[in-house]
């Protein structure tokens, strides 16, 4: 299921940001390549030949609308210069200012780096000795969404990493604090405690075994919304599971379980995230929050068990495949 | 209600503390060398982390495209008709689609919805439900597997989603009987 979900989501990208930049193509979004109307407002006593002068630009509301075609207005007016370029004279922007779409987008494709928006100026019509008229052409706009998907590709990509080697640190900590418990005996005695009421539904774990004790430091971390322990206490008990698969490249009924009961994450305690968010409000949500995990803790254990049963998946069903038929069908 | 949310409060605040020197102490005593253990078994941290690098980057990466393409947006506003018939607020419905697929993305939202609607609206209360009782599925899914190096995930995503839709569902419907 994994394959299709990831290659739909790759494939249905393509499909949509095609179909959106030919939209824009077809009705012009971009207007590129074609004048829109500004009025400069220079400084008193500026020097005409100066390679660089500084102004403010407006740009009509109504004429911006029309132009454009859209409901959004530009601000009253805006910082700029006047720059002297080699392909004619340049009105660039101030840096990062607030600007409407799709001036925006324009200035994000155009000028990624210096985040100032830039365009050529048509002839000045002089109005006075500090106003003129003239038009902007802005650098030609397409296949945004091409641009974005590819770019939104790298990014996540870098995110990837940086988010894996966050979790170093932390990992680290947890694992070397594992490795103690097990040595002075702990998780042994924790696995004693707790395996009547887990066994049943990890039938694939062996009595007294190690990976009982993890499952329950990781759904315990969960259950107290310590997220960055939960995970690397998940990591472990998954590592246990997998010693106990016989095909490492496949899911087993257990890796399932544990991952559905994770995903449903009962929280007694919310999560420090959503605390951080929420301040002192989150107080009011701790019942609903409960109620909530604790059903679909049910659910989650519940469609783990019975898409287990499915044929498609009981023929892949490592553990099922290693042991014949005999063992496991005794124990569900 | 107060006192157990107090006491559970304190509990979760001495939790790590407790853990982080007990488990050395307790090993201390069953002497156990603490210090070469935890190293010998911090080594493997690093490990883990570059396996799961391949998965994740796998994960984010699509999901990244598919939001950034706008087919998100296009999906959200399909579904719009189908979920606001089953009673769903169509202001949550960015919430219960993102929920799964990014973690910071839907803690964004409940943000925005916070600007937007008030930390005391019905519609806060149910986005914040909602994240604070499903989780963010394909990362787990990504790390957990990843750590592995288990490929073919059987029924995990279904059942997954499965929960996840119905907690979905279920927040929509509690928050509205405890508060509405």
């Amino acid at each position: 299921m994994l394959n299709y979900i990831w290659a739909g989501l790759i494939v249905f990208s393509l499909v949509f940001a095609m179909v959106h930049d030919l939209r824009d193509l077809s009705r012009d979004t971009y207007r590129n390549d074609r004048p829109l109307p500004v009025t400069l407002h220079f400084p008193e006593g500026y020097d005409p030949d100066a390679r660089r002068v500084p102004l403010t630009v407006t740009i009509d509301p109504e004429t911006f609308g029309a132009f454009y075609g859209t409901e959004a207005r530009p601000a009253a007016s805006y910082e700029g210069v006047l720059v002297q370029t080699r392909e004619g004279r340049q009105l660039r922007f101030a840096e990062d200012v607030a600007v409407p779409e799709p001036l925006s987008t324009i200035r994000a494709m155009t000028s990624a780096r210096d985040n100032d928006l830039r365009g050529l100026i048509g002839p000045l019509t002089l109005r006075g000795d500090t106003l003129a008229a003239t038009t902007v052409t802005f650098p030609p706009v397409r296949f945004v969404k091409m641009h974005a998907i590819a770019e939104a590709a790298i990014d996540f990509a870098e995110t990837a990493v940086t988010l894996a080697l966050g979790l170093i640190g932390t990992l680290a900590l947890w694992m070397g604090l594992l490795q103690i418990a097990d040595r002075a005996g702990m998780l042994y005695s924790l696995v004693r405690l707790t395996q009547p009421v887990l066994r049943p539904l990890f039938p694939g774990i062996p009595k007294d075994h190690p990976a009982l004790a993890m499952i329950v430091l990781n759904l315990t971390a969960n259950m107290l919304g310590l997220g960055n322990a939960a995970t690397p206490l998940g990591i472990k008990a998954m590592e246990e599971l997998q010693k106990l698969n016989p095909e490492p490249d496949t899911a087993t009924n257990d890796m399932v379980m544990l991952l559905a009961m994770n995903t449903a994450s009962v929280q007694i305690v919310p999560p420090v995230l959503l605390v951080a968010i929420m301040g002192l409000q989150i107080n009011q949500l701790f019942f609903s929050i409960l109620i909530v995990t604790l059903l679909s803790l049910i659910v989650a254990i519940a469609s783990a068990k019975v898409l287990g049963r499915l044929k498609a998946y009981r023929d892949t069903d490592p553990q099922r495949a290693a042991a014949g038929t005999g063992r496991e069908d005794a124990g569900t | 209600m107060e006192t157990v949310r107090t006491l559970l409060d304190i509990l979760s605040v001495f939790v790590l503390p407790t853990i982080i020197v007990g488990f050395p102490l307790y090993g201390l005593i069953k002497k156990v060398p603490v210090y070469e253990e935890f190293v010998e078994g911090a080594k493997e941290g690093f490990n883990v982390a570059v396996m799961i690098i391949p998965y994740l980057v796998a994960i984010l990466f699509a999901i990244g495209m598919f939001r950034a393409s706008g087919a998100l947006d296009f999906l959200i506003d399909g579904l719009r008709p189908v979920l606001g018939w089953l009673g769903v607020p169509p202001e949550v419905l960015p919430m219960m689609i993102i929920r799964p697929l990014t973690g910071s993305g839907s803690a964004a939202i409940v943000l925005d919805m916070i600007n937007q609607y008030g930390e005391d609206s019905l519609l806060v209360k149910m986005a914040a439900t909602m994240f604070g009782s499903t989780e963010t599925t394909f990362y787990v899914i990504a790390v957990y597997f990843g750590a592995v190096n288990v490929k073919k995930t059987r029924h995990a995503v279904p059942a997954g989603l499965i929960a996840d839709v119905f907690a979905m569902f279920l927040a929509i419907y509690v928050v509205r009987l405890l508060f509405g």
